[in-house]
């Protein structure tokens, strides 16, 4: 189980994690949902004790990562955004070395890792250099690291990014079956993958949660998101349609090209928003490249919960 | 401890470190060697130990260089400092580790011991004081060098820190010479790893300086459990 309580972080003037409270109870998984630079990196490294808090705590199975960190980190496997692999060691000579550090017992190391490079398909490349392997093998590697010593508590940072969709699928029904008896936070920029994997959700914005709820509860909504791009001026655009009636936020999404703005709109549901942001659009002379109505409710919860 | 100690001896022969610092230490060595003792046909042990530390001075960064920023550069600190492995267990596995691949070279430049006893006359005493001081010497390097680069991130500036910090404390008793007599001068030679030294290279055991040289590795491997602490408080990542 894993317990945030009251966490902030602080890195000089800028405050990257405010009171932020959080719980995955044992055998769920919790999805941690934000934009980059949300937070969610520091906050999975305060967890695991590479980082403290400026204030509150982080308990792993009723452990402070910082009070008692060998107690803590006895129940932890995780896997950083950036596997930590050591290029001149061969796979399974790191997994030794790993599961040596995670107190796995001399006599068992063997067989304990032989069970996970086949849990994550590594039996094939297991006298291979690290630093010769693809970047689909080292993320198969990170995870295989975070299983050793079978760990209670798994936290995963974007455990699927950078792999091709065969590896996703595999990555992914690995950590479904991971997830019995287990707890595992991970994070992920994907609500495709969160939706499918997660049993809760949290979502944290410019440092703090707007929003911790299992998914099963995220199907009513008495909102509606429109996600609209269109050509003019933001300040402009977002200002107008902040007017609307019955919209509740404008945000503004990232947007490679300069003159165009996208823009996710949170609408009550009787707004009868397309009508409006069209008139409003033509009115102002700004043409309309994309809109729609966004059905998936998770999309929505989201859009809506970083809009605010 | 043990488990870090390892990997880090291991990583020293999977990497060319271990084999450049043993090579060229060796290589060097016998250069002196033969400057010191061979072209003057002198059995002079302990002049030619003395020597030595000029290359222990220049040397030991190569050893300490990618042990905490490599760590750093390529976050594999992530993984040792999640692990249920105290940061005092790692910075001594590391150091232990570094200090192996020293011992080994050291134990190396007695070919020339060798020599000396095959066409003239080692004693024994002299040989055991000699060697303790220049290994304690050499260790006093090693683990200050490891506090050095535990404040960078990267290698080439750690290796040109660590040389520094070296060359500065070889300074010292240049220094001493030039400030005024009293407490400036008792302190610089106080703190003067080459300076404690000295006791040795003339053939005396001096406990005082054994101990200061014990103090001397337990402060700054100390200091660098610290330094690695400190940075989960200060900074976006131990890393």
């Amino acid at each position: 189980m894993i317990e945030v309580q009251n966490v902030s972080k602080r890195y000089g003037s800028v405050e990257a994690l405010r009171n932020v409270t959080l719980t995955a109870p044992k055998g769920k998984v919790l999805g941690l949902l934000g934009q980059n630079g949300a937070g969610k990196t520091t906050l999975l490294n305060i967890i695991t004790g590479y980082l403290a808090p400026t204030s509150g705590r982080a308990l792993i199975d009723g452990f402070d990562a910082l009070l008692e960190p060998e107690k803590a980190k006895r129940e932890l496997g995780y896997l950083p955004e950036h596997p930590p692999l050591y290029d001149e060691m061969t796979v399974e000579e790191y997994l030794a070395f790993v599961a040596a550090l995670k107190q796995v017992k001399a006599g068992a190391v063997n067989t304990h890792i032989r069970e996970i490079m086949v849990k994550t398909g590594l039996m094939e490349m297991r006298e291979r250099l690290l630093g010769h392997l693809s970047k689909g093998y080292r993320q198969r590697v990170g995870l295989a690291q975070a299983l050793c010593g079978d760990p209670d508590v798994l936290v995963l940072d974007e455990p699927t990014v950078g792999l091709d969709p065969k590896q996703i699928t595999e990555i992914r029904t690995l950590i479904r079956k991971l997830s019995a008896g287990r707890t595992i936070l991970f994070s992920s920029h994907n609500l495709g993958e969160v939706r499918q994997l997660c049993d809760r959700v949290a979502i944290l914005h410019h440092g703090e949660i707007k929003l911790d709820a299992d998914i099963g509860d995220m199907g009513q909504s008495d909102t509606v998101t429109v996600l609209c791009t269109v050509q003019g001026s933001e300040r402009r655009l977002v200002a107008s349609m902040s007017h609307l009636e019955g919209v509740r936020g404008v945000n503004v999404l990232p947007q490679p090209d300069e003159d165009e703005v996208s823009l996710s709109l949170v609408f009550d549901t009787a707004a009868m928003p397309e009508k409006q942001v069209f008139t409003l659009c033509s009115a102002m002379g700004a043409p309309i490249l994309r809109m729609a109505r966004c059905e998936d409710d998770l999309e929505q919860v989201f859009l809506k919960a970083i809009s605010d | 401890m043990w488990t870090v100690f390892k990997r880090e001896f291991l990583a020293y022969f999977r990497t060319p470190i271990g084999y450049v610092y043993i090579g060229v230490f060796t290589m060097l060595t016998g250069v002196i060697f033969y400057l010191n003792n061979l072209s003057t046909l002198t059995g002079e042990l302990l002049t030619f130990l003395a020597q030595l530390t000029t290359l222990t001075m220049l040397l030991t960064p190569v050893l300490t260089m990618r042990l905490l920023c490599e760590e750093r550069q390529h976050r594999t600190d992530q993984l040792l400092l999640t692990s249920p492995v105290s940061i005092s267990g790692i910075v001594l596995g590391k150091y232990l580790a570094a200090a192996a691949v020293m011992l080994i070279t050291i134990a190396l430049t007695n070919v020339c011991t060798l020599v000396i006893a095959l066409y003239g006359k080692v004693y024994l005493g002299e040989w055991f004081v000699g060697y303790l001081g220049f290994t304690l010497q050499s260790l006093s390097f090693l683990a200050l060098d490891l506090l050095v680069t535990g404040f960078t991130k990267s290698q080439v500036p750690a290796t040109i820190a660590a040389f520094a910090a070296n060359f500065l404390l070889w300074m010292v008793d240049l220094l001493a010479d030039k400030v005024p007599s009293g407490f400036p001068a008792d302190s610089l030679n106080f703190i003067s790893l080459y300076g404690r030294y000295e006791t040795f290279i003339i053939g005396q055991l001096s406990f005082a300086s054994l101990l200061y040289f014990i103090t001397f590795i337990a402060v700054c491997l100390t200091a660098t459990v610290r330094v690695m602490d400190a940075r989960r408080f200060s900074q976006g990542g131990a890393a």
